[in-house]
């Protein structure tokens, strides 16, 4: 009986784990190989250059950039789509007619991709014809010729807004969920105690969704560390970097400038930071789950 | 004083009738207990009471105030939940105290008054815990010092002791009935379970698809209940029904017949079919000469203190149950003899009503 | 009957609220939807409605020449099927791979398989970036760069994290006892899995085809790495690619986007209850 379980599930496993060690284990242990060498990405060969790409890092002022740009980004991350969608999670969970619809409508920028919101929003930030340029003129009666995404103090926040345009729906739809797992009787004994609704908010639905809170931002903060598409498509890192993310920088390095080695050692970095993140979140999950679960 | 009066309340769900114009009042002070089978509207009712539900029609008058559109929280009522719905993020202390925080009571007043409340619960030493660190039973006082640390008028029990094992169950009963003494407040109580309902009630509640079917003191109840459905529903083993009926007997006074048997019910009663009712304590083992009927007896269950027996007759299809003093012997097979006390006959009618 | 001492209100007093967060929903909503229904409005106008400033207006009349001119692009034809595919292999192969893991990880655990679950799960959660040289370097080795076949190797094992999670998670809820009497009528593993924990999981096949047809259909990065000839590129990255070509033609660009977003518009709108529980179920589980 045993010895057909052993045989199973090495039936069984063989090829997942096959798949998944060559294309996704290998490559990761060799991107840590390769930050040891100055590899270009044409020629086969490469020499070991020892810890030169990482001491580059220390001095790369445009990495520095880059990741002040990504830490930005997460605080935004951790804001913006959260409590957006923990706003309109607590407002479509107040029983209004059409919730159904209102909850596809929030959530539909989900589906598109990275490369279609991008050019949604290059339009809604165009300088002439902007919708945003446009509606502001109306408010403001002047003649507003301000573009967003070519001026490197707005060009990083506006990827941001359209980013979390896109994102504010995944969390919603964890916030109802997590909505959905308050008992009905809490929410009674409130009534009966005569808990406003600002202090049934504050004092039971939001400590409640802990868990659900967690998730969302780890999401928010692991998905921003992911930002490359939709900046690649909206200003490419531009203008003069100052949109540049951790992200977007490895690629520029490796595939535009072909210092693979370098990239290499910036992906390390980028590597090491998610690890970090993610060995947070999974012991916050476990905490929340011993609080909760 | 609060007295709690329900005047032809009824609550609709869509089609479905839970409650059907019920009249009820409620006297200051009184422990009421509302018992019913499952979806019988009992616990519908007590929620209507608490301003959970909005009822359809009629009124609710809490201390002779008009309730029936008052927020649940100025009603002078607390609730006890049968899940006991503690928060999982506060502290017993936290637990108890959320109602006066919402009041913004003061800090020190809550500390003193949470204090004092779990003092009377003897639960001082878990004000630091967390509901899951908390027994059933534990939790049980944690959900009735939120309760009466807000000092309510009406305190209203949903099902509060399903959830806990058998014995804790009949610790926390006795508890309960100690905090009725000694609080001065009207009580209602929902349960399903009879025990609960017999021994903490003054007045008990029967509760059938949305409307009473009998309100009286739970002796009264058990001795002479209106209908068959509460002669069914309280009392356990339930009372054997017999299909019976009523004849002619001596001095113009009427017997009840089933099968050969032929009992003198000792007044007048119009000729017909009825049911005939008999507890299974009110059967017992006869000498050969004074019995009314043998039965074969089918099953014996020995539970120590008395035993049940259920017997087969020519009478009734349903076995006929009785109880008799665990010391007798009575085997499985054997046709044994079996007299009817003739104190506690009941009869009912087609409709189901006593007669 | 005592009567009420106060005066009974006649009827529950009127709660403002919903009305009002109704109204707020509806501004959000109409918020949310302004750039999508930019794009769609842009669609339907000719150039030169456009080129008079009135992109976000309501068009003057429907013009369906921008639709026509994408759809008789050879080239969108030749991104679209690229896409297909690379999309329809890769999302079965992803969820078969992950059905195989999920099963022995629910069902036939064993010393150490949760620390393993645990690191393939994680996978999912790092940037793409840190795998990006390595993968390049070899594809480039195996002479495979500029075909469809990158794509479809690695959204396969970009794929096996979150598919084996849900897997793992769905097939757990099924019962033991439904394997064991399998096992007992002497069906083997492989016919556990394949007759009683597949059938039973068809709710978690569906939500897993959406996801990963969605996310696979949308990508940016890999193609963006792999292929480099017009022969070989798929739709998102033909979208950017045609922006030269319709540089101020705004509503063939927007007739563009709204087609290649149309079969993940489609998946959306018909299995969306699908796709919200696969993205929880992933997100919250994790």
């Amino acid at each position: 009986m045993e010895g057909d379980k052993r045989f199973w599930r090495a039936v069984l496993l063989a090829l997942p784990l096959a798949v998944f060690a060559v294309f996704v284990i290998w490559p990761l242990a060799s991107s840590f190989y390769y930050s040891f060498t100055n590899w270009n990405g044409f020629n086969p060969d490469y020499d070991y250059v020892g810890l030169d790409n990482f001491q580059k890092i220390y001095t790369d002022k445009l990495f520095y950039q880059a990741a002040i740009n990504t830490a930005l980004w997460m605080i935004a991350a951790i804001l913006l789509p959260t409590a957006l969608g923990l706003g309109l999670a607590l407002l479509i969970d107040s029983s209004v007619p059409g919730s159904a619809a209102f909850k596809s409508i929030f959530y539909l920028p989900i589906c598109l991709s990275a490369v279609v919101v991008g050019q949604i929003w290059v339009w809604i930030y165009q300088p002439d014809w902007g919708l945003l340029n446009t509606v502001l003129e109306a408010m403001s009666g002047e003649r507003l010729r301000y573009a967003w995404l070519a001026k490197p103090d707005t060009a990083l926040w506006s990827v941001i807004v359209a980013w979390s345009w896109q994102q504010t729906g995944l969390s919603m739809v964890i916030f109802l969920a997590g909505l959905t797992t308050i008992p009905e009787d809490l929410l009674e004994v409130c009534e009966i105690e005569g808990a406003t609704t600002a202090q049934r908010i504050r004092m039971v639905v939001i400590p409640l969704l802990t868990p659900a809170t967690v998730v969302v931002i780890a999401l928010s903060v692991i998905n921003s560390l992911k930002g490359f598409d939709i900046l690649y498509i909206m200003t490419g890192g531009g203008p003069f970097n100052s949109s540049d993310t951790l992200a977007m920088h490895m690629y520029n390095e490796s595939f535009k400038k072909y210092l693979m080695g370098y990239g290499s050692a910036i992906s390390v970095v980028l590597f090491l930071i998610a690890l970090t993140i993610i060995r947070v979140y999974f012991r916050q999950l476990r905490k929340v789950d011993e609080l909760y679960g | 004083m609060a007295r709690l009066v329900l005047e032809d309340v009824t609550k609709r769900f869509g089609a479905v009738i839970a409650v059907d114009a019920v009249d009820l009042q409620i006297e200051h002070g009184e422990f009421v207990v509302f018992v019913g089978p499952s979806g019988c509207g009992k616990s519908t009712m007590l929620r209507t009471i608490s301003g959970l539900e909005s009822v359809s029609a009629g009124r609710i008058l809490i201390g002779d105030r008009d309730v029936t559109h008052v927020a649940p929280s100025r009603r002078g009522v607390a609730m006890v939940f049968q899940s006991y719905a503690l928060f999982p993020h506060m502290t017993t202390a936290e637990n108890i105290g959320f109602g006066l925080r919402l009041a913004r009571v003061p800090k020190d007043e809550i500390a003193r008054r949470v204090t004092d409340v779990a003092k009377t619960l003897q639960i001082e030493a878990l004000l630091d815990r967390y509901p899951r660190q908390l027994s059933g039973g534990q939790r049980q006082r944690v959900a009735i010092g939120r309760s009466i640390i807000r000092d309510p008028e009406v305190f209203l029990f949903d099902e509060p002791l399903s959830n806990l094992d058998a014995a804790l169950r009949v610790r926390m009963r006795l508890e309960i009935a100690r905090l009725r003494d000694r609080l001065d407040a009207t009580m209602v109580y929902v349960t399903h379970d009879q025990t609960e309902a017999m021994t903490l009630a003054d007045r008990i509640v029967v509760f059938n698809q949305g409307h009473i079917e009998q309100i009286g003191a739970p002796v009264e109840l058990y001795d002479a209940p209106a209908n068959l459905f509460v002669a069914g529903f309280i009392g356990a083993p339930a009372m054997n029904f017999i299909p019976a009926e009523i004849e002619a007997g001596e001095n113009g006074k009427a017997n009840v017949r089933f099968g050969a048997v032929s009992l003198p019910i000792g007044r007048e009663a119009a000729e017909g079919k009825v049911t005939f009712g008999v507890r299974p304590e009110h059967l017992s083992v006869a000498a050969e000469s004074e019995h009314d009927f043998l039965g074969r007896v089918e099953i014996v269950e020995k539970l120590g203190a008395e035993s049940l027996v259920y017997l087969q007759t020519g009478f009734s299809k349903a076995p006929i149950t009785m109880r008799i003093p665990p010391e007798l012997s009575v085997h499985a097979g054997e046709e044994i003899p079996v007299r009817v006390g003739r104190k506690r006959l009941h009869l009912f009618d087609a409709e189901g009503r006593v007669i | 009957m005592a009567d009420a001492a106060v005066l009974p209100p006649a009827r529950p007093p009127f709660n403002p609220w919903p009305a009002v967060i109704f109204v707020a929903l509806i501004v959000l909503a109409l918020l949310f939807l302004a750039p999508t229904a930019g794009v769609l409005l842009s669609s339907v106008k000719t150039t030169r409605e456009i080129a008079l400033g009135a992109l976000w207006s309501i068009p003057a009349e429907l013009y369906l020449g921008n639709y026509a001119e994408v759809l008789a692009n050879p080239a969108v034809h030749r991104y679209l099927l690229n896409t297909v595919l690379v999309s329809a292999p890769a999302t079965v192969a992803s969820i078969a791979l992950g059905a195989l893991a999920g099963y022995v990880f629910a069902k036939l655990p064993f010393r150490g398989s949760n620390l393993l679950f645990l690191v393939i799960v994680s996978g999912m959660f790092f940037p793409p970036q840190v795998i990006l040289i390595p993968l390049f370097r070899l594809f480039n080795a195996m002479n495979l760069i500029d075909t469809l076949w990158p794509l479809i190797v690695i959204h396969t094992a970009m794929g096996i994290p979150i598919c084996t999670l849900l897997m793992r998670n769905f097939f757990a809820t099924v019962p033991n006892a439904l394997r064991e009497a399998a096992i007992l009528e002497g069906a083997n593993e492989w016919q556990v899995l394949i007759r009683v924990a597949l059938p039973l999981s068809l709710p978690a096949l569906a939500v897993l085809a959406t996801l990963q047809f969605t996310w696979i259909w949308n990508d940016f990065l890999w193609p963006l790495i792999f292929t480099q000839s017009d022969e070989k590129r798929t739709i998102m990255l033909g979208i950017v690619n045609l922006r030269g070509q319709y540089s101020v033609a705004w509503g063939v660009q927007g007739a563009l986007s709204l087609i290649a977003s149309l079969p993940t518009l489609v998946v959306f709108l018909f299995f969306q209850r699908y796709f919200i529980k696969g993205m929880t179920m992933g997100a919250v589980k994790g």
